[in-house]
């Protein structure tokens, strides 16, 4: 998959930026995310870690992966939220989401913003993932 | 005699002076917590092998080296290593039992050290900061220790009062 398919925008050498992307709290998928992480849902309310499982929505996905290459895994290595207004339930959102490799060590950084209907941004996220070789190594 | 929408205004403004203060002038009111303060400890897990993988059929994050012993020995663990994810999340019911009244505005964190299936984590913390401008809020530092004492999860949380317009 290239970059063009993605229709990136680069804004930068090493900068990736992702077209908007459409993103829903549906309650059913809140309500079973909440019961995966041991939290009662709290009626109307959306887990703070809850747009963490927009990592894995297939534009995003593709993004890190070919952002790591083959032969490499990600590991999470750091994670940061900050909101400036709560998630509702059943709400659309847009997700913003950009990309920067750096090394050494090797690293993918997401900055992600999520943005109501209005265009006020609810949340930001930050993910560190750290870039580690697959293959025989030392056992932590 | 005051009228008693006057009264009602009084207690109103004394509660909300307090929350800009975070000093609980009257009985009950909600404050913001002070540097010094700590929070009881609580043990979330054990993270069980159908527990990653419930957390991965709901959150996407199906990295192998959480699922597959095989993936994870590959990458140099020696087990499947709970996922980063679903060890944060349980910080925001950590801070919500111990205070419900508060909301956590802010949530960092690094992963330190794997956590791994079948472990439990043991999450404590206290407050080391409380600031009234821009906007009165406490910052909590929290750790989630794994099952040998070591250290897997450094936090800092921001937290403010649910009256204060809660940010979630």
């Amino acid at each position: 998959m290239t970059a063009d398919a993605h229709q990136w925008k680069h804004g930068g050498s090493e900068s990736v930026e992702l077209p908007p992307l459409q993103v829903r709290t549906a309650k059913r998928d809140v309500a079973a995310f909440a019961s995966a992480t041991g939290g009662a849902l709290e009626l109307g309310s959306v887990p703070l870690t809850f747009p963490a499982c927009w990592l894995a929505l297939p534009p995003v996905r593709a993004l890190i992966t070919d952002s790591i290459g083959a032969g490499f895994l990600p590991v999470h290595e750091a994670q940061n939220f900050t909101y400036e207004r709560g998630l509702e339930l059943d709400c659309d959102y847009a997700l913003c989401v950009e990309a920067s490799r750096t090394e050494p060590p090797p690293r993918l950084t997401l900055r992600i913003s999520v943005a109501n209907p209005q265009g006020e941004i609810c949340a930001r996220l930050e993910t560190v993932l750290r870039i580690v070789p697959t293959g025989p190594g030392p056992a932590l | 005699m005051r009228p008693a929408r006057n009264r009602a205004a009084d207690r109103s403004n004394r509660a909300w002076a307090c929350l800009m203060t975070g000093t609980a002038g009257t009985q009950g009111a909600p404050s913001l917590p002070e540097p010094g303060v700590k929070i009881p400890a609580r043990a979330f897990g054990p993270f069980e092998k159908e527990a990653l993988a419930r957390y991965a059929a709901v959150s996407g994050d199906d990295n192998p080296i959480h699922l597959d012993v095989k993936a994870a020995k590959s990458a140099g663990l020696f087990d499947t290593p709970v996922q980063g994810m679903l060890m944060l999340s349980c910080f925001e019911p950590f801070i919500k039992e111990w205070r419900p009244d508060l909301s956590v505005a802010r949530l960092s964190c690094k992963f330190l050290s794997p956590v791994f299936a079948g472990d439990s984590i043991r999450i404590s913390g206290r407050a080391i900061s409380r600031r009234d401008s821009p906007r009165p809020e406490s910052v909590l530092r929290l750790m989630a220790h794994g099952p040998d004492n070591r250290l897997a999860i450094l936090c800092e949380a921001t937290v403010r009062c649910n009256a204060l317009g809660r940010p979630r």
